[in-house]
C-alpha cells in the first residue's frame, strides 16, 4: 500500500467512526435522552442502568446524548436533535416563553440547594459590589432563588445580577476554596455537602426558604413532535421515570449500590443523599406557578400560561 | 482606485449574503428560535445600542483587549530582543513557543481560575497568552530576516542595543510584526469573547461575550446574533480601517509590501 492509500484508509476509518458518533434517527422507536449528572438526577440514571424504557417497549433504541449544560439541551431540542431534556422549571419557562414547543413530562427531585458563603460575609446583605456570585448560567433555577430572595429583603430582584460568575459546579468549589473574589456559591447536592463540611464557609440562603415552598428541582420535558408522532415511546418513557422514582424510594440501598459506577462516592455517601429528610423524588411536578407569576414579574419572562395545561403534557402529576 | 475595488467586491459579497440569510430565514421554514430574520436582529440591536448595554459592554471588552495586547507586546519585545544578543535566550524563547503556543487559553482556564480568580486579571492573562507566542514567532522570523548588512552598519555606527532596535531591527522587519499583531488582534478578540462567555461578569456589566452568553441563556436568538454583528463589525473596521491605513502609511509607502 502506498503513502497515498493509507492515509486515504485512515481518513476513511475515521469518518466511519464519526458516523457512530451521529444519533441513529433512522430506527423507529428511538428515543434521545440527554444524560445529565448529580444526584438530583438519580432516577436517570437508574432507568439508564435498569434499561426500564426497553422493558416498557419492545425493540425501543435508548440513545443518550452528551451535553454541556442546559442550553445546550434546548438547543438541541430546537434542532430536532433530542426528543427528552431535564432541567429546572426557570429554564424550562425561559423556552416556552420564547416559542418551544415542548411540555413537561414529569417531575424528577428535589435535592437541598442554597447558597454557601465565606464566613466573614453573614447574610446576603453582605454580599457587596467587590465579591461574586459563583452559579451555573443565568436564568437558571439557582439565580431565579437568589433573584427572588434579593427581591423579598431589598425589593429588588436584580440586585446580584452584575455580580454573577457563571461557573459549574466543581469549578464553582474550586473557586469559592481558592481564595479569589468569589465569595459564595449557589449550588446543590453533593457540591452543598461538600462546602458545608470545610471550616470557614456556611449557608446563607437555603432554597426552599428563598421560594417559599416546595418544588421541584428538576423536571423532564419532551418536545411535541415526540410527544405526537411517537406516542408509545412517549409512554414508555413516562413509565420508566416513573418505576426509576419507585426504585429509589424503594430500595435505596440498591440503588445507591447502582450509582457508584456514576459517582465517585461510596455507597454508604450516596444512600445519605438518597434518604436525606430534605431530598426527594417524585414524578409530581410542583412549583411552575409561583416560579412562572415571579419571573414575569421580574421581567425574566414576557408570558405566562394561563391554564397549567399549556405546559403540561395530559396525565403528568402536578401539584401548585 | 485600484485600493477600492476589492473593498467594494467585499462589501458587494457581504450584501448578496445578507439577502441569502434573509429569504432563508423567511421562507426557509426554520424555526425563528434558530433563524432570526435581519428585520429581528436589527430591532434587537437597535435596542441594545440605545439602552446603552452593547456600547458599554463592548467598550469594556475593548478596554480588556487593548490592556493585554500591550502586555503582551511589550512581553514579546523584549523576549525576542534578547533572542538577538544570546543565543541560549533565543533557545529559551524557542522552548517557550513550542510548549505554549499549541496550549488554547481555554484549556488553561482552569487553572487561571486556581491561580487568579475569576476577574478581569483572570481574562487578561488568558488573553495575553493568546497573543504573546504568535507575535514572538513574528518577531523573531522578522528579525532574523533583517538583512545582515543593515545589522553590520547598525555595529559600524556603534549604536547601542536601544538604537539598533529602533532604526534598524524594528523598521527593517516591520511587515512581520504588523502581521503578528493582526493575528494577535483577531486572537484576542476571539480569547476575550471566550473567556467571558464561561467567566462571566468581570467587573460591573461585563463585556460583549457576557452579552451573548446571557442572549444565549435567555434564548434571545435575535440578540444572540445583535452580538456577533457587533464582534464582525468591530472586527472588519479594525482590519479595513486601522491596519489598511497603518500599512498604507509604513510598510507600502516604504515599498517594503504591496
Amino acid at each position: 500500500m502506498n503513502k497515498r492509500n493509507r492515509i486515504l484508509l485512515v481518513l476513511l476509518i475515521f469518518m466511519f467512526l464519526m458516523q457512530g458518533c451521529s444519533s441513529e434517527t433512522d430506527g423507529e422507536k428511538t428515543i434521545r435522552i440527554a444524560e445529565q449528572y448529580g444526584i438530583a438526577y438519580a432516577p436517570v440514571q437508574v432507568m439508564k442502568e435498569m434499561k426500564y424504557i426497553e422493558e416498557e417497549l419492545e425493540g425501543a433504541t435508548v440513545v443518550w446524548e452528551q451535553l454541556a449544560n442546559t442550553a445546550a439541551i434546548r438547543e438541541a431540542m430546537i434542532a430536532g436533535e433530542l426528543d427528552v431534556g431535564f432541567m429546572a422549571i426557570p429554564p424550562f419557562l425561559i423556552g416556552w416563553d420564547k416559542g418551544m414547543d415542548w411540555k413537561i413530562a414529569t417531575g424528577l427531585s428535589y435535592v437541598p440547594v442554597g447558597l454557601v458563603a465565606k464566613e466573614e460575609i453573614p447574610s446576603l446583605e453582605g454580599i457587596g459590589s467587590e465579591h461574586r456570585i459563583a452559579l451555573p448560567q443565568p436564568g437558571s433555577v439557582q439565580h431565579i432563588l437568589l433573584s427572588m430572595a434579593s427581591k423579598r429583603e431589598f425589593g429588588d430582584p436584580k440586585r446580584f445580577d452584575d455580580r454573577l460568575v457563571t461557573l459549574s459546579h466543581p469549578d464553582g468549589v474550586q473557586a469559592l476554596f481558592s481564595g479569589s473574589e468569589v465569595s459564595a456559591h449557589f449550588t446543590s447536592t453533593p457540591y452543598l455537602e461538600q462546602e458545608l463540611d470545610q471550616e470557614g464557609f456556611h449557608l446563607i440562603l437555603d432554597g426552599k426558604e428563598a421560594f417559599g415552598q416546595e418544588f421541584s428541582f428538576i423536571i423532564g420535558a419532551t418536545t411535541a413532535d415526540f410527544h405526537e408522532e411517537d406516542p408509545e415511546a412517549y409512554q414508555a418513557f413516562v413509565k420508566g421515570i416513573q418505576k426509576s422514582v419507585d426504585y429509589i424510594n424503594e430500595k435505596p440501598r440498591e440503588a445507591a449500590a447502582l450509582l457508584t459506577k456514576y459517582y465517585d462516592m461510596d455507597e454508604d455517601t450516596i444512600y445519605g443523599y438518597l434518604t436525606d429528610p430534605e431530598a426527594e423524588f417524585s414524578t409530581t411536578a410542583k412549583g411552575m406557578k409561583r416560579f412562572g407569576d415571579f419571573m414575569l414579574e421580574s421581567e425574566y419572562i414576557e408570558k405566562m400560561y394561563g391554564s397549567v395545561e399549556e405546559i403540561l403534557w395530559e396525565g403528568t402529576l402536578y401539584e401548585e | 482606485m485600484k485600493n477600492k475595488k476589492p473593498l467594494v467586491k467585499k462589501w458587494m459579497w457581504g450584501l448578496l449574503l445578507l439577502v441569502a440569510w434573509e429569504i432563508f430565514a423567511r421562507f426557509g421554514g426554520a424555526s425563528p428560535l434558530a433563524f432570526p430574520s435581519l428585520v429581528d436582529i436589527g430591532k434587537a440591536l437597535a435596542e441594545s445600542i440605545i439602552s446603552g448595554d452593547i456600547v458599554q459592554q463592548t467598550a469594556f471588552s475593548l478596554g480588556m483587549i487593548l490592556w493585554g495586547l500591550f502586555l503582551a507586546l511589550v512581553l514579546a519585545l523584549a523576549l525576542s530582543t534578547l533572542s538577538i544578543i544570546n543565543g541560549s535566550m533565543d533557545a529559551l524563547s524557542d522552548t517557550l513557543v513550542s510548549i505554549f503556543h499549541p496550549l488554547p487559553g481555554i484549556a488553561l482556564l482552569p487553572l487561571v481560575i486556581l491561580w487568579f480568580g475569576t476577574g478581569s486579571k483572570a481574562v487578561i492573562i488568558i488573553i495575553v497568552h493568546s497573543v504573546v507566542w504568535p507575535l514572538l514567532l513574528n518577531l523573531k522570523s522578522g528579525f532574523k530576516s533583517v538583512p545582515l548588512i543593515y545589522q553590520k552598519i547598525g555595529k559600524n555606527y556603534e549604536y547601542s542595543l536601544g538604537k539598533r532596535m529602533r532604526r534598524i531591527y524594528i523598521p527593517a522587519s516591520l511587515p512581520f510584526g504588523l502581521s503578528g499583531l493582526k493575528i494577535g488582534w483577531a486572537r484576542a478578540w476571539r480569547a476575550a469573547i471566550s473567556a467571558e462567555m464561561i467567566f462571566g461578569a468581570t467587573g460591573g456589566k461585563g463585556g460583549i461575550g457576557w452579552y451573548i452568553f446571557n442572549k444565549r441563556v435567555f434564548m434571545d436568538t435575535p440578540g444572540l446574533f445583535a452580538g456577533l454583528v457587533v464582534i464582525i463589525l468591530i472586527g472588519m473596521l479594525v482590519e479595513d480601517v486601522f491596519f489598511s491605513q497603518v500599512e498604507n502609511r509604513t510598510v507600502k509607502k516604504w515599498g517594503m509590501s504591496q
